[in-house]
């Protein structure tokens, strides 16, 4: 039977246009349940004893939920509970149309077999279908076709079971269509009420989104934020100019601050800064919003306090006191640094995922109320009802937000699931990948399928199209306890008195063909993540460990890059081929420095290592010459124990010449490689700078080196490594490093991107024109790409479109960008870990550090033993603060007598506060100078309650 | 225009027949042949009927689209109108050949409905001088036997009284920009007055007499004819005098009070028709072009 469907719609240039479309309906269309023996279904999804014990329904019944239940309580249905739900095709479609994920995960439960989901296309059968009535909105329209639907599959098995016990019950929160549910006979239910009713699952209850008449209880009538715009507004607005749109980030150490990074081009403003809750807004980091800028007279400058929102739980008295916290120190502004300020009238986008974090339970004992305290310092406190708060008290959990309502402190959120008990070395890393959002599930079999059969060889094949070099003398050189070996190299003299130098790469791009399920993975995963003690792979460990890995005598395939070179290391020829090898030796570092340092040693490895360590002494100094920095960042080790895998050390990592050695032939083969593929394809070449940093980055590194009475150059690269190099103060050889510590923090990210969409291609670090990543394909994807370009550009394979679309080409590398930059986080936040599980054993130690930083109300210190870095706070609730003046010229920090500089020497305590098990942290206490009333004695006594952070 | 051959005799027989009131079909001289209407009947206009008068069909469908106002009339909104002559209706239409007649319908037609008296332009304003409803009315002759004009103008005014015109909302932000917007529900919608709208009646002088809704074989004995449109008052609002031969200024009085009445007696039927049509609404079985 054919219907029609008729809209009308707006056109883009403002006709408006009616559309009718075609819509058949069928009789065919069956019921999916096993009782029915009326419908030809094959495999019918529904079970006939839908046994789910409940209250409410002692009968075996089938869920029929609404949109809003499914859009709102996903968490709940897609629990191993709830299963035999029968989803309505209106329902699928308007959840599509509101939710992507929500819908993807709805998508899912349907598939999987155990949970009993059946779609029902109600809207293409014959007695179900509606047509829109006049005066008929289309929700309630919807609303009206459910209900048809359900009233359907109740007489349909009544029918089929003889009027038997099989029932289907609506799960709606509305109100208005419960009723008129109820008046059509059938059974329904409040979804919270049902869940309720179900016997022995209280931890469901948890899971229940919130609902807005739920909301009103929970707080006050007092209206806390101003009322967002509606969407329409805000666009008009927008299209304008009256707001501006952008992605809020909130601030890390503030809480009552955010900056709104203006996101379209062409605008002088790029960034809008946000103080206050009011202001605020209820914005959520990461969320898309509409800000509206202040006029210049109310424009303020970022504070540099750091700001913990740790007012006490549920209360939302306190509100004004933090506020009157916040404003002395906002009253000593300086007009040169004032920022565009301005204020979230709207959000055009939640980016709310589900958060990891800890509860904080609430003071009342029975009370069901709690507060939820994420483990991203971004994240606004969520408040939750749970009747576990006992249980989950230690616990990291993962809370996701349902909605933030404007009379109300915080967001209101559910329990989502539990990862484990704090503290625990597998949560926490659970915890940490999932905060960054890496992907770390095990490869699953469509992946794995596309793995080489084992036992794998050579093939004639191979030794027809590659280049011998089995005879070659290549050895790797590595850290130890490196199982995916990428690059080897070698080193010979030719007959004609020049050198030979050969940079020998893993051949993944053989075994990974573009566009299957495995080359998708690893451009997803983008790249490898090493965490302490844990290496989360790009490619299956097959790949990583074995086949790709450049393992001692072993056949291997690979990628060389072979240069000639005469003994100034000056490139007379250069020539990439992809080729077979056999590595002679797998060295670690420490064993190339001995080889190279014994001169009783002259075999051919050794005689190749030091031709290799020579010319990279040459290559180096010319590299410096022209300008390449050496920046400084503390990196530490930890020595972990065998078998309970805690750290019993750390020390800071230790460089040797070899791995500069080695350094230095991985960035001549980039360079070679990135100049050759930008030559052959200069549209789509995957290319990798390093902007050079906006010079008011530097204002902190010169204002540093000026209180020591020396300049620092910021012009040019090659003028900052010089001055770098120059800044030196006596009896104070720390302070170089420090100085370099701090210029790394004054750098931009190096980023991918494609040669065709831009054209800045300087490497800034490096001192290069142009740079890309060739050198470790089983870690990095960005150099399976540049393999396959490289690979395309000597006619050793064939090309694909993907690879030439210089679009798809950027989209990849906006998502090796971000996998980049949160894999850093990642390892940065696993050190930060074992760091505190480190002191967690050692107790209270008395440690010298360097102040790196100064803050209004704190200064950050750096222990260069530890690479730790931590704060001392100079304020705190519970106690009158000391007399605090700063300087932000200096920037100095003046504590009662004594004035803080920048890199002063203290000395601190650090201890592990364990006494919060909420968010174990280091803490750092002052012991000299000493200062009183601040400062505390040197015995290991508890040092003062001071709020210390960890730079993660 | 689509003629037949007709031999002296016979026209002798036609001429005598007029002049007893007695036509060959059996009517009488002001008599209109068997006449059906259908409106709605394409889903994707905003308004549509098919007429079928003898064995003559037309189709009309109406669309709105927005557009800008005439500069001399800022807030009235204007009809376009365009006759598709198919080669359907008759084999001399193919090609090109259906061209001439086409325009020279539609130019009739935009003296007899685009003005004021006969719709209320004003109601298709959205906002004077920047928007206004613009109605395509587009005719396609599926058929031709006779009498064209009167057909064609009874289907206009059925199409325009079935036009559903979407409802349209005009925001106005802080800066004055002016952003059109379209209502959600597909039954909020606007219709046409239409009672004004006319109907042409053509009267062909046949000897002494004059006959409405001429087949083509009374067409063929014709000389002139005069086309008059009129409303349900009775109000002439166009009269226009075609073919070859003369009339003299009596026998055009007699033809226009014929036409008054005649015209007149249209209106009120048709518009029962229609009215009863749409009382039926979705439960109408429709009829179609099988029908």
């Amino acid at each position: 039977m054919l219907k029609s469907k008729t809209f009308v719609k707006k056109t883009r240039s403002g006709g408006v246009l009616k559309i009718v479309r075609e819509h058949y309906l069928r009789d065919d269309i069956w019921c999916g349940s096993e009782v029915c023996k009326e419908c030809k279904d094959e495999a019918p999804v529904l079970q006939e004893h839908a046994c789910i014990e409940s209250d409410l329904c002692s009968y075996p019944h089938y869920l029929i939920p609404d949109t809003n239940v499914l859009l709102h309580q996903i968490d709940i249905l897609v629990d191993p509970l709830i299963r035999n739900v029968i989803i309505l095709q209106t329902v699928l479609q308007e959840v599509r149309h509101r939710s992507a994920p929500v819908y993807k995960r709805i998508k899912d439960a349907i598939h999987e077999k155990e949970k009993h989901f059946y779609t029902f296309t109600n809207e293409h059968h014959r007695e179900t279908f509606i047509e829109r009535e006049q005066g008929e909105s289309a929700n309630d329209r919807n609303d009206r076709a459910i209900r048809v639907a359900a009233k359907w599959y109740t007489d349909h098995l009544a029918k089929k079971t003889n009027g038997g016990s099989l029932k289907v019950v609506l799960l709606t929160d509305d109100r208005a269509n419960k009723e008129k549910a109820e008046q059509d006979g059938l059974i329904v239910y409040r979804c919270e009420e049902y869940i309720k009713s179900l016997i022995g699952n209280p931890e469901l209850m948890d899971r229940l989104a919130l609902q807005p008449d739920d909301q009103n209880e929970i707080t006050g009538s007092k209206l806390l934020f101003p009322e967002h715009l509606p969407l329409s507004r805000i666009q008009s607005g927008i299209k304008n100019g009256m707001y501006l749109q952008g992605t809020f980030h909130a601030n890390r150490d503030n809480y009552l601050e955010g900056k709104v990074f203006i996101n379209r081009e062409g605008e002088e403003i790029n960034e809008v800064l946000l103080q206050g809750l009011q202001n605020l807004n209820r914005a959520v980091h990461q969320d898309v919003v509409a800000v509206e800028l202040f006029p210049k007279e109310r424009w303020v400058a970022p504070s540099s306090v750091v700001l913990q929102d740790d007012s006490p739980n549920d209360e939302d008295a306190d509100e004004d006191e933090t506020e009157n916290n916040v404003n002395p120190i906002r009253s000593f502004d300086y007009s040169s640094v004032l920022k565009p300020t301005g204020r979230v009238v709207g959000v055009i986008k939640r980016n709310w995922r589900p958060f990891c974090g800890m509860l904080s339970q609430s003071m009342i004992k029975e009370a069901t109320r709690h507060l939820f305290t994420p483990a991203d310092r971004r994240i606004p406190r969520i408040r939750i009802e749970t009747r576990q708060a006992a249980n989950l008290v230690g616990q990291r959990i993962m809370v996701a937000i349902d909605g933030w309502p404007k009379n109300s402190r915080y967001p209101n959120g559910h329990f989502v699931k539990n990862l484990g008990s704090a503290g625990d070395k597998e949560t926490e890393t659970e915890v940490l990948l999932l905060e960054h959002d890496v992907p770390h599930q095990p490869f699953s079999q469509a992946v794995l399928s596309f793995l080489p059969q084992m036992p794998w060889s050579i093939t004639e094949e191979d030794l027809k199209v590659r280049a011998d070099l089995r005879h070659l003398c290549v050895c790797s050189v590595d850290p130890p306890g490196c199982t995916d070996i990428d690059d080897t190299l070698h080193c010979r003299e030719l007959e004609n008195g020049n050198l030979e130098v050969g940079v020998h790469i893993a051949d993944v791009s053989h075994f990974i063909r573009p566009g299957n399920a495995l080359d998708q993975e690893a451009a997803s995963r983008g790249t490898t993540v090493y965490l302490c003690g844990k290496r989360i792979d790009m490619v299956p460990e097959l790949l990583s460990s074995n086949l790709c890995s450049l393992r001692t005598s072993t056949l291997r395939l690979a990628f060389s890059c072979i240069w000639e070179m005469n003994h100034n290391a000056e490139i007379i020829k250069a020539h990439f081929t992809k080729s077979i090898i056999n590595s002679k030796a797998s060295l670690t570092y420490a064993e190339a420095q001995m080889r190279i340092d014994d001169s009783n040693m002259n075999d051919d490895i050794t005689k190749s290592l030091r031709g290799l360590n020579r010319l990279a002494k040459i290559l180096k100094s010319r590299r410096i010459a022209k300008g390449a920095l050496t920046l400084s960042s503390p990196e530490v080790r930890f020595h972990i124990d065998s078998e309970t895998h805690d750290p019993i050390d750390m020390q800071s990592k230790e460089l040797k010449e070899t791995n500069s050695m080695v350094e230095e032939f991985m960035l001549l083969a980039n360079i070679s490689v990135a100049q050759k593929i930008y030559d052959e394809f200069s549209e789509c070449a995957l290319l990798r700078k390093h902007p050079s940093p906006p010079p008011s980055n530097y204002d902190i590194l010169i204002k540093a080196a000026k209180s020591r009475d020396l300049n620092i150059l910021t012009d040019s690269a090659k003028a900052l490594a010089d001055s770098l190099n120059n800044a030196t103060v006596e009896n104070f050889p720390y302070f170089n490093t420090l100085l370099r510590i701090l210029a790394t923090r004054c750098m931009m990210q190096a980023v991918y991107f494609c040669s065709g969409m831009d054209s800045d291609f300087h490497h800034y670090g490096l001192a290069s024109p142009i740079y890309t990543h060739f050198t470790s394909p089983i870690r990095r994807y960005a150099d399976i790409i540049v393999h396959r370009l490289l690979a395309v550009a000597i006619n050793a394979d064939s090309t694909y479109p993907d690879l030439m679309d210089k679009h798809k080409q950027t989209a990849l590398c906006n998502n090796l960008n971000y996998r980049h930059k949160m894999a850093q986080y990642a390892q940065r936040a696993s050190v930060a870990f074992h760091t505190q599980l480190f002191f967690k054993n050692k107790g209270i130690i008395n440690e010298e550090g360097f102040i790196l930083f100064v803050r209004k109300n704190a200064i950050i210190i750096l222990i260069p033993k530890f690479g730790l870095e931590g704060a001392v706070f100079f304020d705190h609730k519970d106690k009158p603060s000391p007399r605090l003046s700063f300087d932000s010229e200096g920037p100095t920090l003046k504590v009662e007598e004594h004035t803080f500089r920048m890199f002063d020497k203290v000395k601190v305590t650090i201890s592990l506060d364990a006494s919060n098990i909420q968010h174990q942290r280091i803490r750092m206490a002052l012991v000299e100078p000493v200062i009183p009333g601040v400062s505390v004695p040197v015995p290991e006594s508890e040092p003062e309650a001071k709020k210390p952070k960890l730079d993660c | 225009m689509a003629a037949v051959q007709v031999s002296e005799a016979e026209k002798v027989y036609i001429m005598h027949g007029v002049r007893d009131d007695l036509r060959l079909d059996g009517r009488g001289c002001e008599d209109y042949r068997h006449m059906e209407i259908e409106t709605d009947v394409v889903s994707n206009t905003d308004g549509s009927a098919k007429i079928s008068l003898g064995h003559t069909d037309v189709l009309v469908g109406v669309k709105a689209e927005i557009g800008k106002p005439k500069a001399m009339v800022p807030d009235e909104g204007y009809l376009e109108f365009f006759v598709d002559c198919s080669a359907n209706a008759t084999p001399e239409f193919e090609g090109r050949g259906g061209e001439e007649l086409g325009v020279e319908l539609s130019n009739t037609l935009y003296k007899v409905f685009n003005n004021r008296q006969s719709v209320d332009l004003r109601s298709l304003c959205i906002c004077p001088g920047e928007n206004c409803w613009v109605l395509y009315v587009d005719v396609l002759l599926l058929q031709c036997d006779g009498n064209l004009f009167d057909a064609i103008s009874i289907a206009i005014k059925a199409a325009l009284f079935n036009t559903r015109i979407p409802k349209v909302h005009i925001s106005e932000d802080e800066e004055g920009v002016k952003e059109i917007e379209l209502s959600d529900d597909p039954y909020d919608c606007m219709r046409l007055n239409v009672e004004n709208v006319p109907c042409i009646v053509t009267l062909c002088k046949i000897g002494h007499r004059h006959v409405v809704d001429a087949t083509l074989q009374e067409k063929a004995c014709s000389v002139a004819s005069l086309l008059i449109s009129v409303t349900h008052r009775g109000t002439v609002t166009c009269v226009r005098k075609m073919g070859g031969g003369s009339l003299d200024p009596e026998s055009i009085f007699e033809m226009t009070e014929a036409g008054k009445r005649v015209g007149k007696a249209l209106h009120a039927p048709l518009m029962e028709l229609l009215q009863k049509e749409e009382s039926l609404g979705k439960k109408r079985q429709k009829v179609g072009f099988l029908g």
